[in-house]
């Protein structure tokens, strides 16, 4: 028969002397794909670091692997990188680059500055959504490029043609996530706004202040979007940017050069990315707080 | 998710700043009814109270039975179909800070402190700095948060998050507080906690309070009165005061549970409840 339990708590049988410390615990190895795995911060960079390199090993390897004669078609990573230091040094490629982004940015947060309050003042008030949606929404369906022969007819080969395409790429897109974005706001949140007695402005503002951490997260995805558009615009009416020198590289089958194009749009983009996030951790800071 | 009552006019008088009609209850509910879906579900029909000052009145009832609707037409958060609820006699106009309310979700602003929280509604108020400094020390301490003064709701636990809502809230000195559900996302433990702070407050600060609960336990814990609804229609089966409490308020709930009269009342409550549900799936 078992003992009686006294009711405080009993050692239980052990394999080790009480004396020394239980030997470390050694869990099952892990495989590579470990469902709910989890990753320090430096390996998940180290593996971050190792895709990319792992991106242009493939692209080397694809180089060599062409026949001599068409190797022209697929430059290796140094020629293009090559290519690119050459464009900057001896033909002014900053200047192409400077005005891109200053399209890209210029029309971009015009169309934001609209695009916000316009989608936040829908998200609070059903009337102007009823009056608004179905028309901002139908307009994400008309493709914005298939508007660039009409833009050059009105505006000619101008700056800004190509700017309004790039608002007209964003914009409607814009609208209608930063909508979804303000209607996700938690119901209750506003009516205990209300409960406490804000006016309707003070309403607005809650409302706003809840879902822009979103907002700006629409905004980082829109704009990465926006290259699209820029690119579009700048093929079309080749005159400066990234996108002309691109396209002027097409007469010369100057392959390396549009290759160092894309890389350079690939770099001001993951930049502005970067950028997006530093900005709402500085705009956000109780997001990165945790318990 | 459409904002409430953004469309109507706005009523400029408020319940609360109007003088009150001598001689009439905090709250009064006159053959109100509440339909939805152009009457095909009626979430309140014809029903009548009123609401003692200071005492604790709790709503319960099955699912769906209207108890929340209740409380919402009383925060102005929604209007009856029929009938009115009025308070001290004025018809409710639309939500307002004479009728604080907290939510069973977490409310408190993810962009704010604590303090600044609290601080909020006294903004609103148009109170001095240091006024609702003042203010937001008094009812940190109350709700025992003085060491989370300055930390962000995403740094909190659930409970102290509700702390906050119900900090807020009575800071802004309500003449009427409504909670709604208030612990429901809350586990077992930090329940009782917080039922028993809630009781510590109404006993300090002297409220009329309405609390929305679908826990009979808590409602006798709590309340001086339970309003048992029906479902679907919703009505008042029974209208219970907790005389056996003979007027005490029990600072541990664990008083309550074996004192003479609670087992009954408990069995009372179930017993009303298996008789709503009775062949209906929840």
């Amino acid at each position: 028969m078992a003992p009686e339990h006294d009711g405080r708590a009993q050692p239980g049988g052990r394999d080790t002397p009480a004396g020394e410390p239980a030997p470390v615990f050694r869990p099952p190895r892990a495989p590579f794909l470990d469902v709910l795995g989890k990753l320090s911060q430096r390996r998940t960079v180290v593996l971050g670091v190792a895709g990319v390199i792992i991106f242009f090993a493939v692209w080397e390897v694809a180089h060599y692997a062409t026949p001599a004669e068409k190797q022209r078609f697929l430059p290796s990573v140094e020629q293009v990188v090559t290519e690119i230091a050459y464009l900057f040094a001896e033909k002014n490629f900053i200047a192409d680059v400077g005005t891109s982004l200053y399209r890209i940015y210029a029309s971009f947060f015009a169309a934001s500055l609209i695009a916000v309050p316009l989608g936040v003042f829908m998200g609070c008030f059903v009337k102007l959504r009823a009056l608004i949606s179905p028309t901002t929404g139908g307009w994400r369906y008309l493709p914005a490029a298939s508007f660039a022969p009409l833009l050059l007819v009105w505006f000619g080969p101008t700056d800004f043609a190509k700017m309004a395409l790039l608002f007209l790429g964003c914009f409607f897109f814009l609208v209608a996530l930063i909508l979804d974005n303000t209607l996700a706001v938690q119901r209750e949140l506003i009516e205990s706004g209300l409960t406490m007695g804000a006016s309707r402005r003070q309403v607005v503002g809650i409302t706003f202040r809840a879902a822009a951490p979103h907002i700006l997260d629409s905004m980082r995805n829109m704009i990465a979007v926006a290259w699209t558009y820029l690119v579009i615009a700048e093929i079309i009416v080749a005159t400066d940017g990234i996108g002309a020198v691109m396209m002027r590289a097409v007469r010369f089958l100057h392959v390396d050069i549009m290759m160092g194009g894309i890389l350079v749009i690939g770099v001001l983009g993951v930049l502005t990315d970067i950028s997006f996030r530093l900005a709402s951790r500085a705009l956000f800071p109780y997001l990165r707080v945790r318990r | 998710m459409a904002i409430l009552g953004l469309g109507r006019k706005t009523v400029p008088a408020r319940a609360g700043v109007d003088a009150p009609v001598p001689g009439t209850p905090p709250l009064r509910a006159n053959r109100v009814t509440k339909s939805y879906l152009n009457g095909s579900v009626i979430a309140l029909d014809d029903v009548s109270f009123d609401v003692h000052a200071n005492q604790v009145t709790a709503m319960i009832g099955p699912s769906g039975c209207g108890k929340t609707t209740m409380l919402r037409l009383m925060a102005g958060l929604e209007y009856p179909s029929r009938g009115d609820v009025t308070m001290f006699g004025r018809p409710i106009p639309g939500p307002g800070p004479e009728r604080g309310m907290v939510f069973q979700a977490y409310t408190s602003f993810p962009w704010l402190t604590t303090r600044a929280n609290i601080e909020y509604g006294l903004k609103l108020q148009g109170l001095s700095r240091a006024e609702r400094r003042a203010r937001a020390e008094h009812f940190l301490e109350l709700v025992h948060l003085e060491g989370f003064a300055d930390a962000y709701p995403a740094e909190l636990s659930g409970g102290m998050k509700q702390r906050v809502s119900i900090a807020r809230t009575l800071a802004q000195n309500p003449a009427l507080l409504l909670l709604d559900e208030p612990f429901g996302a809350l586990d077992a433990q930090v329940t009782w906690e917080m039922e028993e702070m809630i009781v510590e407050i109404i006993e300090r600060e002297n409220k009329t309070v309405v609390v929305v609960t679908h826990d009979i336990q808590e409602a006798i814990y709590l309340a001086d009165r339970i309003i048992f609804y029906t479902r679907q229609p919703g009505r008042i089966k029974a209208d219970l005061p907790m005389a056996f409490k003979e007027g005490r308020r029990f600072q541990k709930k664990e008083e309550m549970l074996v004192h003479p009269g609670y087992v009954d009342m408990e069995r009372q409550l179930y017993a009303m409840m298996r008789e709503e549900i009775r062949g209906r799936v929840s």
